[in-house]
């Protein structure tokens, strides 16, 4: 396995290739019983199972795949599996016209990116790593929709969605309290203190939904 | 002000026509999100091990986050017991960010839908032919 380039830049070099033939590594994706009894599982198959942390632009590459080098890959096997089997189940559900957001393959923007990417530290690196990486579960975000709306029924387009926003929304909580940290000298892991006055600005500026009736007691 | 508290409750994940949405924070399990949520944190900025009580912190606002959205969402868009996708981009349509990520998203879904599709018709092809 060739590890001696980045995973993104390698996965950037293996787009321009013609997508894969042969089968993935059995290692790669444990025991997918769910997965069609075919031998061949292409990286479109692959790719499926993570539409949120795909690259911009390229369908049916899985950057994480060609190089798995990252500290949560375990975890994020394990994430793939479960996503792809909601996704099988949920295809049927899908009534929106998806088809009308164009995608965005800037081949400029690609350019760019790469040479950023290809300048980073080693820990700069695994921090965007992470951050293209992690996401929540769409299983538990979708247990937990379940719970809140009462019906059954969420369609698979919801539940990424709301992922995507949710984790946005996480993104700005921290930065905002790295912000606030900064602001007052600290240094260090961000502590509860900053997570709730970084909270409290954030809903000053509106971008926290307010509640029609308050809740009395956290 | 105690964190809320759920620590050890089982989760009792179908509250089906449930009116009190305050109810459900209390019976989920606790770190429901946590791994997932302590790489995210790092990824946008933390610790590489995150305190535990900023992440359980975290965790709350987003499910009190996304609890109110949803409600935001089954409020405008449609009494009819689904919450469809126009709902939301409706609501973080001030939020330009969001907004673009998620047709981004969106866009994506269809785009493996069409792949899946493609590598369906193929697969065919070549079990007729062998």
């Amino acid at each position: 396995m060739n590890q001696s380039k980045d995973p993104f830049e390698a996965a950037y070099e293996e787009q321009e290739e013609s997508p894969p033939d042969s089968p993935l590594a059995p290692d790669d994706l444990d025991g997918r019983p769910s997965s069609p009894p075919s031998a061949a599982a292409p990286a479109s198959q692959d790719a499926a199972t993570a539409p949120d942390d795909d690259e911009t632009g390229t369908a049916g590459v899985n950057p994480s795949d060609p190089s798995p080098s990252a500290p949560a890959s375990a975890s994020a096997k394990i994430k793939r599996n479960s996503k792809e089997e909601d996704e099988d189940e949920e295809e049927e559900n899908v009534e929106v016209e998806l088809a009308k957001f164009p995608s965005s393959a800037d081949p400029n923007k690609m350019a760019k990116m790469q040479t950023i990417l290809s300048q980073f530290t080693e820990d700069q690196m695994s921090r965007y790593e992470s951050f293209r990486r992690s996401a929540l579960q769409k299983a538990t975000m979708k247990r937990l929709l379940v719970s809140i709306t009462g019906s059954q029924k969420i369609s698979m387009p919801v539940t990424i969605v709301v992922c995507g926003i949710a984790k946005m929304f996480v993104g700005e909580l921290i930065e905002t309290a790295r912000s606030v940290m900064t602001e007052r000298n600290e240094s260090g892991p961000i502590r509860p203190c900053h997570i709730r006055e970084s909270y409290r600005r954030l809903k000053l500026e509106g971008k926290v939904p307010k509640r029609s009736v308050p809740r009395l007691f956290r | 002000m105690s964190s809320s508290g759920a620590a050890g409750q089982s989760a009792k994940p179908a509250k089906a026509g449930s009116s009190q949405p305050s109810e459900t924070s209390v019976k989920r399990k606790r770190g429901m999100f946590q791994k997932d949520l302590q790489h995210m944190m790092y990824g946008f900025g933390d610790d590489p091990n995150p305190i535990p009580e900023s992440v359980a912190l975290v965790e709350d606002i987003v499910v009190e986050y996304v609890t109110d959205m949803v409600h935001k969402a089954q409020d405008i868009g449609s009494k009819r017991g689904k919450i469809s996708i126009e709902d939301f981009l409706y609501l973080i349509r001030k939020d330009t960010p969001k907004l673009n990520r998620c047709t981004e998203l969106l866009s994506m879904q269809e785009e493996l839908k069409q792949a899946r599709k493609a590598f369906d018709v193929d697969e065919e092809k070549l079990a007729s032919l062998e």
